[in-house]
This record gives C-alpha cells, sequence and structure tokens, in this order.
C-alpha cells in the first residue's frame, strides 16, 4: 500500500503548508470599495456646450489619468494620415489629436474655426480672398513656432503641378486641386504669422481646405534644407529640389509596425502627442505639455484596437472607458444590460441610406416620371424606419431631403419648400392606379446593392412585400459584386440601386451626384435646371444663396424624382459612466472628435 | 536518410511554388480592392481610387503581378526576403515579425498544455477503459472539442474575466458555495483516486473536508489578495515531493535515493535566502539560469551519492530541485501579487496581450501578461485536448494487446513498470505525427480566438489581408503557414524513423 502512504504524506504535508503559509492574516485589509463616485446631477457633461462645437471648458488643467478608448480593430499606419496609402478614418481619429487643423466639424457637420490656432476672414468675394493670421503662442511641440511655412507645406502637398520626373505628382497625397483653384498658395513671409490665399473661382467649402498639417521644419530637415529653401523651392514650382523632401513626406513616416519614427520626426501641434506604439495592440497619446490652448482634460489617452464584438465585455471589464462599435440591435442591447456603468449615445450620422432609380438604357423607370412616382408611392418608407432603424435610435426619423439632415437648422426650412409630404403614407391604391393607367402591370423592379447587408435585404422585402401589391414585380438584385468593376451597377443591369452616401460636410459635394455626367451620377440622371442650380451653388460663397439654391435642387429632385431619399445610419458609441464629456457626433471624425475634453468624474 | 530529406525537400519546394501561384490568384481575384471607396461622396474620390491602382499595380495583368512578388520572395535565397507592401504602404517583412511573435507567444504555451494533458488524459483512461472517469471524460473533451470558440470566448470573459475581477474586490464565499466546492471537489477526487467503495468514501469524505476547511481559512487569511507561501511551506512541500518521489521510484528506505533529495531541500533554503533580494526584481536569465542550475546541481549530487542507483538518484534529485525553485518563483510571484492588483486592479482583462503603459517590476509585469494569456491559452488548450486524448487512448488501448506486454505482465513486472516503460514509450510514436501536425497548423494563428481577444497575430493578418484584398499580407502568412506545414511533416516523418526502429527510409 505504497499508495496510501504517498497521499498520507501529501495530505499531511498541504495541511502543514497551509498553515504555515501565514503566522497571520495578509498584511493589511483589502482596500474597503470607495464609495461610488456619485456622477455631478449635470449629466454626462463637466460643461454643457452651448452649440455643436467643442464646449469651453474654461481654465483646466490635466487629470493625471488614463482614458481608453478603441474606435475599431485596425491597426494604427503612420503619423501622416494624408497619403492614399495611410487614409483612414481609424488613423486620422489618432492623428487628428496630434495635428491641428485650422477648422473642425461639430457634432452635426458645421464648421467650426481651430480659435486655439488661428483666426481668419474672408477679405475679397472676387477673387475669394482669405486672411489667416496663426496665434502668436502657436508652436509645435518641440518648440519650433507654427508658421506660414507650415501652411504652404500643406499647400504644396495638394499641388498636382509640382511634378515627379515621371510626371506625377511630387506628394503623394490624397487631395491633388489646391494647386490649381488656389495657385499662387498661401502667401505670407514664411517665417512670418499672417498669410492670405486667393482662390481662382469662388469656393464655397473655402474654410475646410486644408492649410495646415504636416510640419514643413520637419520635411525641411529632412530634405536637407533650410525651412525657409523649402518654402522658396515650393513657391519656384522647383520639383527636382523638393525631391528628397517629398519623398520623406510620402513614406518618411510609415514604419513598421510597432516602431514609432523617432520623437523628433514627430512633433505635435495638436493638445496630445504620440508616445508609444505597441504593435496589434495599442497607441498611447501624451498631453502635448507645450500646448498653446486649453490643454488636454486627461493626461493618458491610449487607443486600442479591438473588434466591435469584443468591445462591450472590454467595456464592462473597464479595459477600455470609450467604445465605437458598428450600431446592430444586438450591441445596443448588451450595452443598455450594463445599466448605469455606462452611458450610450446614440444619433444620426451623415451617411444616409437612399433607392437611386436608373436612368440608363433599357431600365423600368427610365423614361416614366409616372411609374417612378407609383414606386414612391408603395415604398414603406416609415415602416422600414420603424422596424429596422428605431431600434437602433428611437428618435429616427424618414429622410425627406438629400442635402440637409433632420438634426441640422436648415432641414426644416428645405423640407418645407421642396417636399408636400406626398410620399409619407404607403397608398397603394394610388401606386396601383399609376400602374394601370401606364399599363405596366407585373414591370419587373430590381432592387440593386451591395451583398451581403442583412439590412439592405430587410428593406428590399419589405418595399417587395408592400410594392408588388400595387402591381411591380420586385425583384433583389442584391449582388457581392454590385459596385464592382463590371458589375451590375456599372452594367446598369438594375432598376433601383439602394445604398448610401457617406457626407463629407461639403456644400458642394452633391454637384458631382445630381448634375448631368458627373462621376458620382450613377444612374444618369439629368435635369437641366438641376445643372443649372447646382452652378449657382457651387460659383456663389453666400450662405442665403446656399439655401435658396439647395431648396431649388431638393424640390427638382422630388419632383423629377431622382431618388427616394430613406433614412440617416444611426450611430452608435459608449461610454463607462465616470468619464464626462464623451458627445456622439454625425461626422466621420467619429466619437474621438473631442477626445481632449473627456475627462474622468472627481 | 540524406537522400530521402533532399527529395522530399525538392517536392516540397516544387508543392510551394505551385500553391503560392494558385494563392495568389485566388487572393487577387476574392473581391474589389477599391470597394470601399465606391461608395464614398468625397470629390477625390476618383484620385484616391487611381492612386490606389497605380499602387497595388491594379492595372497589371495577374502574372506580372504574381512574378513580381515571386522575384522579392526569391531574395530570401540571398537573405533579402522582400514581402512587398501592404495596402497601407506598410512593409510586409515587419508585420509578419510582429504578428509572428504575437501568434507564437498566443499558441505555444496552449499547445504543450493541450499536449501534456490532453497525453495524461488520454493515458488515464485508456488504464480505466469503460470506467466512469473514462466516460466522463471521453463525454467532457468532446463537449469541448465542440464549443464554438467565439462563444465559449464570451462565456470565459463573462466568468473568468468580468465575474473574478469583481470578485477578487473584495473576496468571499456563501456557504452554499463552500459547500457545493466542496462536495465537487470530493466526488472528483474519488473518481480519480478510484478503488474499492469504502476506500472512495474515504476519498471523498477527506477531501471535502479538506476543502470545507480550508476556504475559510484561506479567506479569513485574505489569502486572495494576499497569498503567502513563505519558506516554511516550501520546505514541507519539497520535503513531500521528495519522499514521493523516492516512494515511487524505489521506495523511502533507499537511502542512496532519498539523502541526495532532503540534501537537495537542505541546499534549496539557503539559496532561498541567499538569492531572495536577488529574484524580488530578476531578468529572464536570470531565471533561466537559475532553473537550469535547479536542474543540474540536484543531479551532480545524485550522481555522486547516488552508487549503483546514480541514475534514480539523479532524476530523484533534480526533480526535488526543481520543485524547490519552482515553489520559491511561486513565492515571489505570491509576493508580488498585491502591489500588483493595486497597479491592475480588475487583473484579468479580456482584450489585448498586455495592459498599455503598464508600469510595473518584472514580476508585476509577469503577471500581467500571464494574466492577459490567462483566457485565450485556456480556451486553445481545451478546445485541442479532444485530439490529443482521443489519440492516445486508442494508441495506449492498441498498444496494450501486444505480445510484449504480455510479456512483460507474465514475467512479474508490476503494472506501473508496464504501463510507463513498455506500453506508453511504445503508444507515443503516432502522437508525435498529430503534434507536428498540430503545431504546424497553430502558427497559422487562431483566427477567430486572435480576433475576440484583441491579439494581431497570423490569422489576424490573413484574414484582414483577404478582406482588402491586399495578395503581400496573405502571400506572407501562406509563405510561413506552408513552410511550416511542409516541413514539421517531415520531419514527423524522420521522428517516425527515428523512434520506431522498425521504419527504414
Amino acid at each position: 500500500m505504497r499508495g496510501k502512504r504517498i497521499s498520507k504524506a501529501v495530505a499531511v504535508g498541504a495541511a502543514l503548508a497551509l498553515a504555515l503559509t501565514a503566522c497571520a492574516p495578509g498584511g493589511g485589509d483589502a482596500p474597503s470599495e470607495s464609495a461610488k463616485t456619485s456622477e455631478s446631477s449635470s449629466g454626462t457633461n463637466s460643461v454643457e456646450p452651448a452649440n455643436s462645437g467643442l464646449a469651453d471648458l474654461g481654465d483646466i488643467k490635466t487629470q493625471d489619468a488614463e482614458i481608453k478608448v478603441s474606435v475599431g480593430a485596425p491597426e494604427f499606419i503612420g503619423y501622416n494620415s494624408n497619403t492614399p496609402q495611410t487614409y483612414s478614418t481609424y488613423n486620422s481619429a489618432i492623428t487628428d489629436r496630434v495635428l491641428s487643423g485650422f477648422s473642425y466639424f461639430g457634432t452635426d457637420g458645421a464648421i467650426y474655426p481651430n480659435d486655439d490656432l488661428v483666426a481668419y476672414e474672408k477679405v475679397s468675394d472676387d477673387p475669394l480672398t482669405i486672411k489667416y493670421t496663426i496665434k502668436p503662442e502657436a508652436k509645435w511641440s518641440d518648440g519650433t513656432p507654427i508658421t506660414v511655412a507650415d501652411a504652404v507645406l500643406s499647400w504644396a502637398t495638394q499641388n498636382a503641378n509640382l511634378k515627379n520626373a515621371k510626371g506625377k505628382q511630387l506628394f503623394d497625397s490624397v487631395s491633388a486641386d489646391l494647386g490649381d483653384t488656389v495657385p499662387k498658395g498661401p502667401e505670407g513671409d514664411a517665417d512670418g504669422k499672417e498669410f492670405t490665399v486667393t482662390f481662382k473661382d469662388p469656393d464655397p467649402d473655402w474654410q475646410i481646405q486644408s492649410w495646415m498639417g504636416l510640419p514643413a521644419h520637419v520635411v525641411a530637415k529632412q530634405g536637407g534644407m533650410s525651412t525657409t529653401e523649402l518654402v522658396d523651392a515650393i513657391r519656384a514650382n522647383d520639383a527636382k529640389k523638393v525631391t528628397k523632401a517629398a519623398e520623406f513626406w510620402n513614406t518618411g513616416w510609415t514604419t513598421k509596425p510597432g516602431a514609432l519614427p523617432d520623437a523628433d520626426l514627430i512633433p505635435s501641434s495638436g493638445p496630445y502627442k504620440l508616445k508609444s506604439w505597441s504593435a496589434g495592440q495599442s497607441v498611447t497619446l501624451e498631453a502635448n505639455e507645450n500646448y498653446y490652448g486649453t490643454p488636454a482634460a486627461t493626461k493618458t489617452l491610449t487607443f486600442r484596437f479591438i473588434d466591435d464584438g469584443a468591445m462591450v465585455q472590454a467595456l464592462q471589464n473597464k479595459d477600455l472607458n470609450v467604445i465605437a462599435p458598428q450600431p446592430t440591435v444586438d450591441t445596443l442591447s448588451q450595452l443598455e444590460a450594463l445599466g448605469d456603468a455606462v452611458n450610450i449615445q446614440k444619433g444620426d450620422t451623415l451617411t444616409w441610406e437612399h433607392l437611386d432609380f436608373n436612368f440608363r438604357d433599357k431600365a423600368a423607370f427610365k423614361d416614366s416620371l409616372e411609374l417612378r412616382q407609383a414606386f414612391a408611392m408603395c415604398v414603406p418608407r416609415q415602416e422600414i424606419v420603424d422596424n429596422l432603424i428605431k431600434p437602433l435610435n428611437p428618435e429616427a426619423k424618414v429622410l425627406n431631403a438629400r442635402e440637409v439632415f433632420p438634426f441640422q437648422e436648415n432641414y426644416a426650412a428645405v423640407v418645407d419648400a421642396s417636399y408636400d409630404g406626398r410620399y409619407d403614407n404607403v397608398d397603394i391604391e394610388g401606386a396601383k392606379k399609376i400602374v394601370d393607367e401606364q399599363n405596366a402591370k407585373g414591370t419587373k423592379v430590381r432592387i440593386g446593392y451591395s451583398a451581403p447587408n442583412p439590412r439592405r435585404t430587410d428593406e428590399v422585402a419589405m418595399i417587395k412585400s408592400s410594392c408588388d401589391q400595387a402591381g411591380f414585380e420586385v425583384v433583389d438584385a442584391g449582388d457581392p459584386k454590385f459596385f464592382a468593376p463590371g458589375g451590375t451597377q456599372e452594367r446598369g443591369d438594375y432598376d433601383v440601386a439602394l445604398f448610401a452616401w457617406a457626407g463629407s460636410g461639403q456644400i458642394t459635394s452633391g454637384q458631382n451626384i445630381y448634375a448631368t455626367g458627373k462621376p458620382q451620377n450613377y444612374g444618369e440622371f439629368s435635369n437641366k435646371e438641376v445643372d443649372a442650380a447646382w452652378t449657382t451653388l457651387a460659383s456663389s460663397l453666400d450662405p442665403a444663396v446656399h439655401l435658396e439654391q439647395t431648396k431649388k435642387i431638393e424640390k427638382l429632385l422630388w419632383d423629377d424624382l431622382f431618388g427616394i431619399p430613406l433614412f440617416a445610419h444611426p450611430g452608435l458609441s459608449a461610454s463607462t459612466s465616470d468619464i464626462l464629456n464623451v458627445r456622439h457626433t454625425a461626422t466621420q471624425s467619429q466619437i474621438v472628435w473631442n477626445a481632449e475634453q473627456w475627462v474622468r468624474a472627481e | 536518410m540524406l537522400k530521402f530529406i533532399l527529395k522530399r525537400l525538392g517536392a516540397s519546394l516544387g508543392i510551394l511554388l505551385a500553391a503560392s501561384f494558385l494563392l495568389y490568384i485566388l487572393v487577387i481575384n476574392s473581391g474589389d480592392p477599391l470597394a470601399d471607396l465606391r461608395e464614398s461622396i468625397a470629390d477625390n474620390r476618383d484620385y484616391l481610387m487611381a492612386q490606389r491602382s497605380d499602387f497595388m499595380n491594379l492595372d497589371q495583368p495577374w502574372f506580372e503581378r504574381y512574378w513580381t512578388w515571386l522575384v522579392g520572395v526569391g531574395g530570401c535565397f540571398a537573405l533579402k526576403c522582400d514581402l512587398g507592401t501592404n495596402i497601407n504602404g506598410i512593409e510586409v517583412n515587419g508585420m509578419l515579425a510582429a504578428a509572428a511573435g504575437s501568434t507564437m507567444r498566443l499558441v505555444v504555451l496552449a499547445t504543450v498544455l493541450a499536449a501534456i494533458f490532453g497525453i495524461a488524459i488520454g493515458v488515464l483512461s485508456a488504464i480505466r477503459q469503460y470506467s466512469g472517469l473514462d466516460y466522463g471524460v471521453t463525454f467532457l473533451t468532446f463537449l469541448f472539442f465542440s464549443l464554438p470558440v467565439f462563444w465559449a470566448a464570451v462565456m470565459l470573459k463573462e466568468y473568468m474575466a468580468i465575474g473574478y475581477n469583481d470578485w477578487i474586490k473584495d473576496p468571499s464565499f456563501t456557504t452554499v458555495q463552500i459547500v457545493v466546492v466542496a462536495l465537487l471537489f470530493g466526488f472528483l477526487m474519488q473518481v480519480f483516486l478510484a478503488g474499492n467503495l469504502r476506500r472512495r468514501l474515504i476519498t471523498f469524505a477527506v477531501s471535502a473536508a479538506f476543502v470545507g476547511v480550508v476556504i475559510p481559512y484561506l479567506l479569513w487569511l485574505n489569502f486572495f489578495r494576499y497569498p503567502q507561501l513563505g519558506p516554511a511551506a516550501i520546505v514541507v512541500l519539497s520535503l513531500a515531493v521528495a519522499l514521493s518521489a523516492t516512494a515511487m521510484s524505489v521506495g523511502v528506505r533507499t537511502k542512496k535515493v532519498l539523502y541526495p533529495a532532503l540534501i537537495t531541500v537542505a541546499l534549496g533554503l539557503g539559496v532561498y535566502y541567499a538569492t531572495f533580494s536577488m529574484l524580488k526584481t530578476p531578468t529572464t536569465l536570470v531565471l533561466v539560469i537559475g532553473a537550469i542550475l535547479a536542474v543540474v546541481i540536484p543531479g551532480a549530487i545524485g550522481y555522486f551519492m547516488g552508487g549503483r542507483l546514480r541514475k534514480v538518484a539523479m532524476s530523484v534529485s533534480a526533480v526535488t530541485g526543481f520543485a524547490f525553485a519552482g515553489l520559491t518563483v511561486v513565492d515571489h510571484i505570491f509576493r508580488a501579487w498585491p502591489g500588483f492588483l493595486g497597479l491592475k486592479p480588475r487583473p484579468i482583462g479580456t482584450i489585448g496581450s498586455q495592459t498599455p503603459n503598464f508600469g510595473g517590476d518584472f514580476w508585476e509585469v509577469f503577471l500581467d501578461r500571464g494574466a492577459q494569456l490567462l483566457l485565450p491559452t485556456i480556451l486553445l488548450a481545451v478546445i485541442s485536448l479532444a485530439s490529443y486524448s482521443r489519440y492516445t487512448r486508442s494508441s495506449m488501448l492498441e498498444v496494450g494487446q501486444q505480445d510484449y506486454i504480455r510479456t512483460a505482465r507474465s514475467k512479474g513486472l508490476n503494472e506501473r513498470t508496464v504501463i510507463f516503460r513498455h506500453a506508453f514509450r511504445n503508444a507515443l510514436i503516432p502522437i508525435a505525427t498529430i503534434a507536428a501536425f498540430d503545431f504546424a497548423g497553430l502558427i497559422g494563428g487562431a483566427v477567430i480566438t486572435e480576433t475576440v481577444f484583441g491579439w494581431k497575430g497570423m490569422g489576424e493578418m490573413f484574414k484582414v489581408g483577404l478582406t482588402a484584398v491586399d495578395p503581400a499580407p496573405v502571400m506572407a502568412f501562406f509563405l510561413v503557414t506552408g513552410t511550416a506545414a511542409v516541413v514539421f511533416n517531415m520531419l514527423a516523418d524522420i521522428f517516425y524513423a527515428l523512434l520506431d526502429p522498425r521504419i527504414r527510409v
């Protein structure tokens, strides 16, 4: 019975060891659970914002704490978000905290100047001339003042007239038009703080042109010259001299995952600076102690790269403080189950879903306004919003415009002037009557969209069950290659396209969609009056004219039925309830748009 | 043998080349690399699309793109690999290094644990064929095997991370919980230790009572927040190891074996105090050297004192020495635990391989990494338990039918020698093949596990690359996993030949 002896020995040993582990209970008491931080009764903000822009936090000190946020799984790419390779909202979510611009979008898409950095005013309408004055105290985190040279570099990177030996744009940038629209670039002393820009043609979107990006002194140094030399070479259109600097701008900031470039290559002009990057895990930002404006409210801001599916539990476990998952009903119900521990931010975004008629070739609705009207009558817009969108955003409404959103102040005025509510309620009988009159019973309506997309499949099913009663024969033509080259959309093998545009906050971007012959006018819609209204709008700088023309365009698009707007996509984010100032935004800047204001409740 | 290896290598290269060609063509045709831009409303959309086409060479015919890639990879033979850049302009070489490192950390421990426990369970269930234990273990391993990973991960996070973290704030058990745990523990102990009814009852009662007493005692000590071991407990536990090892090998009366083991314990106590401050903030190197010395020095003691039982004495002393060293490390980890809880009040994270900006000393960092590794390791190990245990079980049963086992039994060898020396060793031969394949497969990463736990490893690189129709990272993934599969396959064949004298190549 040797086995028995062993087990006895083990048992005795275990008991003895246990008794000996401690002569006294463990060192000190467990920290008593601190009383729950009582949340200020004012809700989720430390200071209530006056408008859709940043709230004025007043004179604040940076709190020595850490806030962890995830906007999605994609890994950080690099400091320069302005090349086509690195241009992504996930990367900008990080770099926008580090590199300040002259303006920013408020939560409703309104444009606000960045008062910390600059003051600007329009000095002339014709030609459009803007005067910018950079704040005297504004400087990069390495101490170099922010000057006109930085603006000149920003202009140069968007100047397609600076070409390399192969005839391609020297700076590999996402934007290529400033060289033509502002031929002279920023005019002013390179070391100075004041400059003017003169547009060749009126540009209603002048406020969001980017005049401030990456540090000119770093680019110049890497290009083997002084900042003044760089500015002179750019202004002289001396591509050869700028080549080395441009090459650094194109690829010099792209490093292997986890290795940030040297600290002197990545200075910050924003409230945060890049501190560390752990490959595949996180990027840590630290408050920029040399920041010239309102300092960041919290010292450390950590971005983590987490899949949507893992976000809610990470929030619950406090591995993350702020999350921005894809809005799904499941995610929302999981968040709601966490109760008071989290704040949920819901609302519309600037991405909106719509049905666009096809006016090409043999499409069913090409020549018949009546049939388009009949189709609009039977599309159950309210039902789609009630069933698919309201669960995510209880305040969601049917969208009745294309250029303005329900959360924007012009919406009511535009809709009142352009749309009389005739397609608010489903009118099967009316639609049926028209279909019969047109002798179009049994018309096949192929609704094309980029599959798989369960929500759009549901939308098509709802449209089918309603419109088939009116005599149409709706076909679900969802296809993974809908938008691909040679796909359904390009071939024109559809009658109605169901998709969404992601709005960018520009005033004139709709011209590309609704004017004749424009690249995003997929259905080849053409209406002379619409074209004229867009031309008027795009060449004016007067907001009153913009509003007037927008009303006109919307009315024409409703009357001639370009398509049927459905709803604005819902947005969703959540934060642990101890974090203040997390505010929903409709824009693509995402939930981190005001991250420098986030702060732990004390 | 050399000819065989060379032939295999040649064939493998051919296979890899053909497969890379096939995969490249499949990847670039798997979707639309410009899909994300097509619905953009930005006015520079066409320009962006042109830029990306140019950057990714989308305008070139497929054979030119493949050739460009192949030439870059061909550079590997001149030690100048160029795996290209991904869609974001990042060099794949760097990405691959980061991803492979991450995957290795994630899967190596899980594979080793799965192999050890799987084989142990397999042996146990083979010895007790058709017992309750056998059925129970079979049921459980198959249950684990068929768990959907994403679901199991969510459950693990819910209870072992969030639940545990809530609990550790103020550890407590209700009486009902203690009773249930005690009864369960007692039940499991009697299942494992088996025996006749009376013995089972005694085992059950003793173990249940033990747990019933220990839990309140540990709570009283506040052990879960301030765990302590101390030199006295280490000595007692090591003595238990020394005695058990001696008893299991030659019996406690054999002084030539027992004494070196006891001397090892005494020596260990001296080393414990001598290294105390060094081990408070050690380095990895110190730990590795320490582990080696903890085996070598007791081994030497056994060698010189063991006489004719030298071999046994060496292993018993080495085991004792290693156990003592291990317990010393545990002691230091216990000492670091309260400080760690101060730095990280919710110790077990649900995401990531480490806490960002975690600034602790060596043991605190060790605990942080360990806590982050815990859940994915459990998940991966538990799921691959089944294959190891089932193969081992059937292999053991088959070997048990062999004539040489009957011969061994009939010549009077005791059951333990028969099982471990004669049956188990031979049963391991087919397991070597499985282990080689398993490891090759695991290098490919665990796509779902990586995604749900927020690790960016090989699987993630493959997934992201394929989604973006970005061939470079996908091909890099293929190069590593394909090569690993071919190489490990070959290694398994060679091992086979070495392990099993009946096989000649």
